[in-house]
């Protein structure tokens, strides 16, 4: 009994440290934004004030919008890209695939600054393209600078290699027989791909999804960057209402907001994970 | 054990989210410069220093972007290799949030009283010395003796306020950017300026306002060109708030002919946003801060062909200068200091390391590569400080004129 209860003790002990960190550095802050969301800026009296600015004012509307556009927009493309990648690195065996499979990953070791700086050379309207094209006779101004375009290009150089590194990691858990089982009794590729890939690989789809999208609700240096002056991102937002005009209870309010955005995807998250596990009994 | 799943999957979803909060944020802002602010404090320490001949340890405080920095480490530097008995310890503090920090760390320790602290000089610039003006107020720092700095003799430049306390050595102004190749004959008043904006849709912008302080002066002297009453311009009064209207309206008058992207009006993030769109011919003309240009086309990352010229009424500048706080410790050493400062040598580093406009007579100095700076009359040069109000201001640009698509 002694024993088990030292063992017990142990095992506290372990987690005690990152449960305090988490404590102190997240849950803690979180309440107090929480509380100070609610809190009238003059008189420090309860409020909704705060909350009601951004769903009733046009612009902030328009903000709140525009952001979920754009993510939904990189959620989809990035999925679906990566999904295509992590099919061709499982099921074709070449010396062309092998050399995807060890490059892809390589963007993620870039720095985002360096990544951003280095996107916008390229697409600008005086960029690489451009001068390329002039070479040609042509002029070629994308446009895609200040606008959701390149933002959403940009957000694909970054997600694209995660997805697809988390997608490749769940069907390299599909046993080569499944599929030559299938194939044995007469499915066709589309078959095999509907019945068998597919739905032995989608939790990690939705996984994936849900780490895109969260990533990407308040992600700063890109449309700081990259993004127009209006409609701008809620990151942007978030930052001016909080550096720029210094309404630090409505900053509170509006990280909440992003707060339960991310919360919509994390109990997807959740969900998914809970049901793979039922699955398994 | 169903519960200890859901408890793990429950930790599991906090720590995602506290990555992907993480995540967002990340290399953000350039906050970073707040986390070095508190870690010297104010306590008093080289209680020791005397205040007779000028000898000891002064300490130097000072806070800017990098560029800043790497200058006054080269003046500390060569000052100390020269100086037998006073060296010189600079305490920087890098600009973001921490800008405020040195402020209100100075404000603090003169409201608390102590004295003997190694607040021994000061260095400050335009909105920053008027904050703390504000905060403090003139009887915080020494009434400065000419005679114990031979070399202000040759300085003509005033501060607009608190001449007598702080001692400028240097002066930076926002300048008309332009393509030489593009815009033989640039504009000499703002209202030739608006007439070209007019006759070349697309080929002007600003940086938003708040991002940068190029856009700041060119959209601020806009709207208080339109206010009579001089006060306005050095008061942080919210009454002077009901005269922007004028202003704003013209703001959006000329938003139509700005820099487009994708088809609709779009303003850079800051200065450099806007100097990139110069450099990069997407546009022929922007406001810029003088030291920026210059010491970006010497670095060859701006073309030969930008030149910068003045028009009436000009936008704003500022005299940066440095103050010796009642409360320091080392007085004597700090007047060595601000002499040194004046002297053809710094005067020179600060030419060459960041374009500054020098305070003494240019002539005996070098500009290779910089000579535009000849040309700029510190003594013409206006200020605006509203104070507070400015982040009114900037909320008000983003309300009326970002948003007008």
């Amino acid at each position: 009994m002694i024993k088990k209860s030292k063992k017990m003790l142990a095992a506290y002990g372990m987690v005690l440290p990152a449960f305090l960190v988490v404590m102190a550095v997240v849950a803690w802050p979180i309440l107090e934004a929480v509380k100070q969301s609610f809190t009238h800026p003059d008189t420090g009296t309860f409020t909704l004030e705060n909350y009601k600015f951004f769903f009733t004012t046009p612009n902030e509307i328009r903000n709140l919008l525009y952001t979920l556009y754009v993510v939904l927009v990189t959620v989809f493309l990035a999925i679906v890209i990566a999904y295509l990648l992590a099919m061709y690195l499982r099921f074709v065996k070449s010396p062309i695939s092998r050399a995807i499979g060890n490059l892809y990953l390589v963007p993620r070791f870039v720095p985002g600054l360096v990544a951003v700086y280095a996107m916008i050379t390229i697409i600008r309207d005086s960029g690489l393209i451009n001068r390329i094209s002039q070479l040609f006779g042509a002029d070629v101004e994308l446009g895609m600078m200040y606008h959701a375009s390149g933002m959403i290009t940009m957000n694909l150089w970054f997600n694209i290699p995660f997805a697809a590194l988390m997608i490749t990691a769940g069907l390299g858990a599909i046993p080569d027989s499944v599929i030559e089982g299938a194939r044995d009794v007469g499915a066709n590729r589309w078959k095999v791909f509907t019945s068998m890939v597919l739905p032995l690989s989608i939790k990690d789809v939705v996984i994936a999804g849900t780490f895109v999208f969260m990533s990407n609700v308040g992600s700063f240096t890109t449309p700081y960057l990259m993004g127009g002056n209006s409609p701008k991102m809620l990151g942007i937002s978030l930052f001016d209402q909080f550096n720029k005009y210094q309404r630090y209870e409505r900053a509170a309010a509006l990280s909440v907001i992003i707060f339960l955005i991310c919360s919509v995807s994390a109990g997807v998250y959740i969900y998914t994970n809970l049901k793979e596990k039922e699955w398994e009994k | 054990m169903k519960m200890k799943r859901l408890l793990a999957c429950l930790l599991c979803a906090l720590m995602v989210l506290s990555l992907a909060a993480c995540g967002g944020n990340s290399g953000g802002s350039s906050d970073a410069g707040a986390s070095n602010a508190g870690s010297s404090d104010a306590g008093a320490s080289d209680a020791g220093a005397s205040n007779a001949a000028p000898s000891g340890t002064v300490h130097l405080w000072a806070t800017g972007s990098d560029n800043v920095r790497q200058v006054f480490e080269t003046l500390v530097e060569t000052f100390n290799a020269q100086s037998d008995s006073v060296q010189v310890e600079l305490n920087f503090m890098l600009s973001g949030t921490g800008t405020q920090t040195m402020v209100d760390m100075l404000a603090a320790a003169y409201k608390s009283g102590q004295t003997n602290t190694d607040y021994d000089l000061i260095d400050l610039g335009g909105d920053d010395f008027s904050r703390l003006l504000s905060l403090i107020g003139t009887e915080a720092f020494l009434t400065l003796d000419s005679a114990k700095m031979p070399n202000a003799a040759s300085v003509d430049a005033e501060p607009a306020e608190g001449a007598d306390i702080l001692q400028p050595y240097r002066g930076t102004t926002v300048v008309l950017a332009y393509n030489s190749e593009t815009v033989p004959t640039p504009p000499k008043t703002l209202d030739e300026l608006v007439a070209w904006m007019e006759a070349n849709p697309g080929r002007f912008a600003y940086n938003v306002p708040g991002t940068g302080g190029a856009g700041d002066a060119f959209v601020r002297t806009a709207v208080y060109n339109y206010i009579e009453d001089a006060e306005a311009w050095s008061s942080d009064d919210e009454k002077w708030m009901e005269q922007w209207d004028s202003g704003f309206e013209f703001l959006a008058s000329i938003h139509p002919y700005m820099y487009t992207s994708g088809g609709t009006v779009t303003y850079p993030n800051k200065n450099q946003g806007a100097l990139d769109l110069l450099s990069n011919k997407e546009i022929d003309m922007c406001p810029m801060w003088a030291d920026m240009l210059l010491s970006q086309r010497s670095a060859g990352t701006v073309p030969q062909c930008m030149k910068m010229t003045t028009i009436t009424p000009s936008f704003t500048g500022s005299l940066q200068g440095m103050a010796i706080p009642t409360f320091g410790s080392n007085t004597e050493g700090a007047y060595e200091f601000i002499n040194y400062m004046l002297s053809a040598e710094a005067q020179q580093i600060l030419v060459e390391k960041m374009a500054a406009i020098p305070l003494i007579d240019t002539s005996e100095m070098n500009l290779d590569g910089v000579e535009d700076l000849a040309d700029l009359d510190v003594t013409q040069f206006r200020t605006l400080s509203i104070g507070s109000l400015d982040t009114y201001f900037n909320e008000r640009w983003d309300n009326e004129i970002s948003t007008l698509g």
